[in-house]
């Protein structure tokens, strides 16, 4: 398959509807419900969750891309409440052996989401013929920020459901040259 | 012997979700952040299996089998690739490196325990390993059996015990619930359709869950073919149908290692017990004879001098009992203790029937034995043995 072709949006909405699906019910119990997918997610505010206003509340945003014959990177955004839920969820701890881990604990637990999630949507990528590989996670924590593409990159945003939290995946991709 | 599991992934989340899926096993989990903490690792401590990310900082996953392939003390370890890197041709690639499994995150915990317990015995950790478990505690037995009235048969007859009985009519309901609640004991009917229980057997036995649960074959008592067959592969015991209820009570505390002594020696009222049942065949008095010399034992440790030996629910006395009778009171003797013989007007008819027990002394209750034994004389009670 051509490089620098652009995968449909279609094929991107399969791909992250079971990539993230498989993650949040597999490892945190929980059905991620894609609600919007990217036309349906045009009229969202955005940053999503209201991340970027004032006096918003902390948001942990996992972070991991893909470089090979596709291009991008993939921003999980979960709010703080859902982050230290799943984290409890994933490590068996209670909140307060949360609170005694403290945030390292949250961050590596959401990136490792992000990294699983992100490792399914680039397993379907690589056997639709677009072979690649994952990148490190990072984390962006905060109460009050903004991500912004840069102009050659294409971006697709899901909205997920996930027990009344909100879920969203941010991808942005970079095709041809 | 205690199995090593080294998990090498960056992802501290990883590293404790491995941890506490093992948890109830008897292993060691030794933990390495990248390629290279994992070489030194296995290089030190030569673990048994190696659970091994792909996309790690300094040294990946790759690069580390590659090294471990390549060294002639390690590359006999085996390696479980446990990463979110899971496309068809990266798999194979690694899989020609040399690995034992490949599990793609995410993953269930209960998965990544199957995998594991293929390739290194896994045994569960005890719940409770200093106390060893009693009639009297709760245990979940499994029948799968198609025959509804069997099953109602064993639940009926187990009733008094504190097991809960659970009946499925099938293989898959059977694998669903060990899957959900690995039970105490399994039984299986040998007259499921085809060879049924025999896969069952080996897919319980293969599950690290599973696989040193007691498994029961049910089996009509003519069908001896069948018999041998479930004696060759592995049952842990027989049960015939008709089912004797209390042979088969009888062949579960033993399969499940349980304490039965108290079924047999009580203490009650600063005074040692000992009850016979209402059938005393051979097996019932082999368990009651087994604990006769620790309990009296354990009763003048604890302080107690007296001894009711209770067989008012014996139906018939015979030679068998008469010899587990003779050796209480011997140990009685030996020990210095008083005791007292309850009987019913049956027993103490039988009695007069034997030169040996003809002197033997009953009373009506076990209130009355024991009120006894603070006024007469030892030397009084022993004159008639």
């Amino acid at each position: 398959m051509p490089v620098n072709q652009e995968i449909s949006e279609a094929t991107i909405h399969k791909f992250i509807k079971t990539s993230v699906g498989d993650v949040f019910k597999t490892m945190l119990g929980v059905d991620a419900v894609l609600v919007k997918g990217t036309e349906q997610a045009a009229d969202e505010p955005w940053p999503p969750l209201h991340a970027a206003r004032e006096g918003a509340s902390p948001h942990v945003v996992g972070t991991v891309g893909f470089i090979g014959d596709a291009n991008g990177l993939i921003y999980l955004y979960l709010d703080l409440p859902f982050a230290r839920r799943c984290t409890c969820h994933l490590l068996g701890m209670s909140d307060a052996e949360l609170d005694e881990a403290g945030d390292e604990a949250i961050n590596d637990a959401i990136a490792e989401v992000t990294n699983m999630s992100v490792g399914g949507f680039k397993n379907a990528l690589c056997d639709y013929g677009y072979p690649c590989k994952l990148t490190i996670p990072s984390i962006l924590r905060g109460s009050s920020f903004c991500i912004e593409p840069i102009s050659s990159a294409t971006r697709h945003i899901y909205h997920f459901d996930c027990g009344g939290h909100r879920v969203v995946a941010d991808i942005l991709m970079k095709f041809g040259d | 012997m205690r199995y090593k599991i080294l998990t090498v992934d960056d992802s501290k989340t990883v590293r404790i979700i491995v941890k506490k899926a093992f948890k109830g096993y008897d292993c060691e989990i030794l933990e390495a952040g990248n390629g290279v903490e994992g070489l030194a690792v296995a290089s030190k401590e030569t673990p048994d299996i190696i659970l091994l990310d792909v996309t790690m900082p300094v040294m990946d996953g790759v690069e580390m089998l590659t090294k471990l392939k390549s060294d002639a003390t390690l590359k006999g370890i085996p390696v479980m690739m446990l990463t979110a890197e899971g496309g068809r041709d990266h798999v194979l690639k690694i899989a020609k490196i040399g690995v034992r499994d490949y599990l793609v995150k995410p993953f269930k915990e209960d998965v990544l325990i199957e995998k594991v317990g293929r390739v290194i015995d896994l045994k569960p950790l005890s719940e409770a390993p200093s106390k060893t478990k009693s009639i009297f505690d709760p245990a979940e037995l499994l029948v799968v059996e198609d025959k509804p009235a069997i099953i109602q048969q064993i639940t009926e007859g187990l009733k008094h015990t504190p097991w809960k009985v659970h009946g499925v009519a099938t293989q898959g309901e059977a694998i669903d619930f060990c899957t959900r609640t690995p039970p105490d004991l399994v039984m299986v009917s040998l007259s499921l359709p085809e060879e049924t229980a025999f896969t069952l057997f080996r897919l319980l036995r293969t599950n690290v869950k599973t696989k040193y649960t007691p498994i029961f074959a049910l089996v009509v008592k003519t069908e001896t073919t069948q018999q041998q067959q479930a004696q060759t592969v592995g049952f842990s015991a027989l049960v015939t149908k008709p089912i004797d209820v209390g042979d088969l009570e009888t062949k579960i505390a033993k399969a499940m290692n349980l304490d039965t002594s108290q079924r047999y020696y009580a203490i009650e009222a600063e005074t040692l017990i000992m009850r016979l049942p209402e059938n005393c065949g051979p097996t019932v008095l082999a368990e009651a004879a087994n604990y006769l010399k620790p309990k009296f034992a354990d009763a003048v440790d604890a302080g107690h001098n007296k001894v009711v030996i209770d067989i008012h629910l014996l139906k018939s006395l015979h030679m068998g009992v008469i010899k587990l009778l003779f050796q209480a009171m011997q140990n009685c003797r030996d020990l210095g203790l008083q005791f007292a013989l309850v009987g019913n007007p049956q027993i103490v008819a039988e009695c007069k029937g034997f030169e040996d027990t003809r002197g033997w002394n009953f009373f009506d209750s076990v209130d009355e034995a024991r009120a006894s034994l603070g006024k007469v004389p030892q030397a009084e009670q022993l004159a008639s043995t």
